[in-house]
């Protein structure tokens, strides 16, 4: 005999990801979920970002990592709320490991919370944690081709930062390339071209960010 | 790596519907899923085998149909699958689209006896 079922597998995810969203409108707290490959530069990023606007918005982090503590440890001068969440070799976070957490923060007292995925450009994309939205990041050493190759995540970002730009001269990404694909999967998508390291072009980034937060603390 | 963890859902799904209508074994599982979620099949059914090893379940065949991606055109109306990943009408080369199939992950049914 055959039973219907047409459910949603990824129901229980689905749940908990709306109770965490519903919890941070509440408390009109922005969440991103920031997903990149490994090494494309997110803690830099949010080391810079916590520089630039952490003395006008109260900022929280959850750092995603597979083991160790490592990324946590370089956010920690910034004196900000900072929780690690390891998966033990699990390839990306979910909604029940955000909701496990979430307590650990005084909500009341925070503008943004930023979470760190795991470095991993398919597995994440699948998951609500309950955020606002998804940022993709993605670095120029990783070669120009991964909007093709990763459509779901670029698709769904709410922007794209394409950071190590400063290196472009030492590599052979192409800009125009890499460009042309991402404009073919989401044509409207901000893109801020950057470099942690040099400071370029994170200006836009820092204003961009500070609109979202300002929106959502409304 | 994702595959695991989707199986997993999934298995949770099943015993719960198999207890549900009082099964003693359950020989196939239909699943959907839409090519945007970028499963693996081979992975997915070596995962989902392992984990229902030793259960009502053990040696089920799992059907995975696979939907390719559909958007509407929010301008001119057109429904078209999306190729070479270019989310674009094909008829008035608008980008404000809507999806309309293509990010599915659902369990259809279950046999059994």
């Amino acid at each position: 005999m055959e039973i219907k079922i047409m459910k949603n597998i990824l129901d229980r995810n689905q749940n908990k990801a709306n109770e965490v969203k519903n919890l941070l409108t509440l408390k009109k707290v922005l969440m991103v979920n920031i997903i990149s490959s490994p090494g494309a530069g997110k803690t830099t990023l949010l080391e810079r970002t916590c520089e630039a606007i952490g003395g006008k918005f109260r900022i929280g982090v959850i750092e995603g990592d597979i083991t160790t503590d490592r990324d946590a440890q370089r956010l920690k001068k910034y004196n900000i709320p900072i929780v690690v969440i390891n998966t033990e070799g699990g390839c990306h976070l979910d909604s029940h490991s955000i909701s496990k957490v979430i307590d650990s923060f005084d909500l009341d007292n925070l503008d943004v919370l930023f979470v760190e995925n795991i470095g991993n450009l398919i597995c994440p994309s699948q998951f609500d944690l309950g955020e606002n939205f998804k940022l993709a990041v993605v670095s120029t050493t990783e070669g120009d081709d991964k909007p093709g190759k990763y459509p779901m995540l670029f698709r769904e970002a709410e922007a794209v930062l394409l950071n190590k730009t400063d290196l472009i001269p030492y590599t052979n990404f192409s800009f125009e390339s890499f460009n042309s694909d991402l404009k073919k999967i989401n044509s409207k998508v901000p893109l801020f071209e950057i470099s942690c390291t040099s400071g370029d072009g994170l200006e836009g980034w820092y204003n961009w960010i500070s609109d979202k937060i300002l929106l959502s603390n409304g | 790596m994702h595959e695991l963890r989707i199986a997993e859902d999934l298995s949770a799904i099943v015993f719960e519907a198999a207890h549900n209508e009082n099964l003693s074994r359950v020989t196939k599982v239909n699943i959907i899923f839409g090519q945007l979620i970028q499963i693996v099949p081979d992975i997915f059914e070596s995962a989902f085998t392992e984990i229902v090893r030793n259960s009502i379940a053990e040696g089920s065949e799992l059907d995975i149909e696979i939907l390719p991606v559909k958007m509407k055109c929010m301008n001119c109306g057109n429904e078209f699958l999306v190729r070479d990943n270019t989310f674009a009408c094909n008829i008035c080369s608008n980008t404000d689209l809507g999806i309309i199939q293509g990010k599915e992950l659902f369990i259809k049914s279950i046999e059994g006896e």
